[in-house]
């Protein structure tokens, strides 16, 4: 098969798996929901002609306030976070780069270790994730402050920079969850270790706003992202203003990955799995890995969602636990599978 | 003829150390202009200042008679390309959409491609003769193909031109030859061609006229022969430098000395 040939396929079978992804999210669980009563629930409220009869009373309600914003917010933050990898990826040319390279995830978990421990997340609706959210971006600036504070940055100082900035914040994070009420713990507990238990629209409706909006940002810049994966040197010699591009799409990443985070918690090695598994299939250009990391990644937490609240009758495991189970192992047979190749 | 390029009692430092002192070159439409010297004699950053990547403490640059910073990037980006033999393009990446983006200046972050555009790709894979490795991934080629895909990408970005260091550094002596056969005919359409080349022997076989570059300045100019028999040569490099004329060779046999 030619190429495009291949590549149109593996997005064709991208396209379908998210939805296939999503109704069996939506339709399992400890109350399964027939498929086709789902359909004819989302058909009828979408306005359209009836088709079969939609789910009533507590099918209804299951499906409306817990089964659809959940799905939702995991293809959300799924396909944010794939995508966010695939950008920094390509932006430090190193398929291992990931949003946590920018301290994102650190300053996200300190926020919301904050937002606990002053009592906020109890009290305030929605204080935690926006908490986290806050947190996210005053690492991200914190980074971008100290790598610039000696001129321009390498992408070597700006990476130190975001490890050291990470460090800092996870040791504010160990010192404030010491000092935290032991009731108080629990909360920020499981929303470090990533889930998407008890998220509601106005959940969805926050991601989905910045998510959606960073992602067909980035998307637009394919182009300069092609040119910057070819490294500092020619990218500038082909007309590329680098330093501004590279900040541009480093902001819309560390919005994205934010947003992700302040929902999710950590969902980790999503924005290497995804990327990974697709480069080879659909090329490293942005035009086709975006869309493709966006939709595989969307699936892949879709699913590990799934697995993580079916995959145990007693408890909910955490989303986050659950993609790391999957990514590491994933990951050390990519690597091995790689350097069996060289 | 006219300069094309032009540099002007350049001082360039990288970080606290000088490493240019007052260079003084200029390159003409069509030129075959080598640049030489030893190891650390400012040779690259002269020619990323060139290129407008570095930025002189001192002097000016002028491409067409007007100085880098009254250029816009696209504009200056299509009158002139850097090929480096630094190829950091992901391994994943097609050859012929690596050279594709050789047309970023003509049409920048948001235009599609057009016809135009495939067809200047197709030439410079043709020109440098790796049309049938186009749809190969470049983390599959060999180091010297590799080369002539950056090459191919300068080609595609139709400058008017070419700065080049170290071409041939990873190529064997075929695809040197093959190299140095494209850069004649970049310049037999107008191109000015300004090489950093490390092989003297090559650069004297080359080059219409020689740079010798010594520590931050120009130590020797002029025609290839003269200046590899130079005194200038010779303390540059610290090496004596002896000349065998060969009959039916325009060119001297060149042969190198540790001098005692």
């Amino acid at each position: 098969m030619t190429e495009p040939g291949r590549r149109r396929l593996v997005l064709l079978s991208l396209l379908a798996a998210l939805p296939l992804a999503m109704a069996a999210g939506v339709a399992l669980g400890s109350v399964p929901l027939p498929v086709g009563r789902v359909i004819a629930s989302l058909v009828s409220a979408a306005g359209l002609p009836p088709w079969g009869a939609p789910l009533e009373g507590p099918g209804a309600a299951i499906l409306w306030s817990v089964r659809l914003p959940r799905v939702l917010l995991a293809a959300l933050v799924g396909g944010g976070l794939a995508v966010v990898g695939t950008t920094l990826q390509s932006v430090f040319r190193n398929p291992m780069a990931d949003s946590g390279l920018l301290g994102v995830g650190a300053g996200a978990a300190f926020g919301a270790v904050l937002a606990v421990r002053l009592g906020w997340a109890a009290h305030v609706f929605l204080a935690l994730p926006l908490a986290a959210f806050v947190g996210a971006m005053a690492a991200i600036l914190v980074v971008y402050l100290l790598a610039h504070a000696g001129g321009r940055p390498s992408l070597q100082g700006l990476l130190l920079t975001g490890i050291a900035v990470s460090a800092l914040a996870s040791a504010g994070t160990s010192v404030l969850l010491v000092a935290t009420e032991e009731f108080r713990v629990k909360t920020v507990l499981f929303w470090l270790a990533g889930g998407l238990e008890g998220r509601g629209w106005t959940h969805v409706q926050l991601a989905a706003v910045v998510i959606l909006l960073g992602v067909t940002l980035l998307a637009l810049l394919s182009r300069p992202l092609d040119v910057l994966s070819l490294g500092q040197d020619e990218a500038a010699s082909l007309g590329l203003p680098v330093h501004a591009t590279r900040l541009t799409i480093f902001a819309l990443a560390a919005l994205v990955a934010g947003a992700a985070t302040a929902v999710a918690g950590s969902v980790p090695f999503v924005g290497l799995m995804a990327p990974h598994a697709l480069r080879p299939r659909v090329g490293p250009l942005a035009r086709h890995l975006i869309p493709a990391s966006f939709l595989g990644g969307a699936t892949l937490v879709v699913l590990a969602d799934l697995a993580a609240r079916t995959v145990s009758d007693r408890l909910d495991l955490p989303l986050g636990s659950f993609t790391a189970f999957v990514g590491a192992p994933y990951f050390l047979l990519a690597l091995r599978s790689s350097e069996g190749r060289t | 003829m006219t300069a094309v390029l032009e540099a002007r009692d350049l001082y360039v430092r990288r970080g606290r150390d000088a490493v240019l002192h007052g260079v003084t070159l200029s390159l003409a439409t069509g030129e075959a202009l080598a640049l030489v010297g030893p190891n650390a004699a400012g040779k690259s950053t002269l020619l990323r200042t060139l290129a407008g990547l570095l930025r002189a403490a001192q002097g000016v640059v002028l491409v067409d008679a007007r100085p880098l910073g009254a250029w816009s990037r696209d504009a200056l980006a299509r009158a002139m390309a850097l090929v480096t033999s630094e190829d950091e393009g992901p391994g994943t990446l097609a050859v012929e959409d690596r050279v594709a983006l050789g047309r970023y200046p003509h049409r920048g972050p948001f235009r599609p491609l057009v016809e135009e555009d495939r067809a200047a790709v197709q030439r410079a894979l043709e020109r440098t003769g790796i049309a049938p490795l186009a749809r190969r991934r470049l983390g599959t080629l060999s180091a010297g193909e590799r080369q002539l895909a950056t090459l191919a990408r300068g080609l595609a970005q139709e400058p008017r031109i070419l700065l080049l260091d170290e071409p041939a550094a990873h190529l064997d002596i075929g695809h040197q030859l093959r190299l140095f056969r494209v850069l004649d005919e970049a310049r037999a359409r107008g191109v000015a061609v300004l090489a950093v080349v490390h092989d003297l022997p090559r650069a004297a076989a080359w080059a219409d006229r020689v740079v010798l570059l010594a520590a931050g300045r120009v130590a020797a100019e002029g025609a290839p022969d003269a200046v590899l028999a130079s005194e200038e040569c010779a303390r540059a490099f610290d090496v004596k430098v002896r000349g065998h004329a060969v009959p039916g060779s325009p060119h001297p046999l060149y042969t190198f000395e540790e001098r005692p």
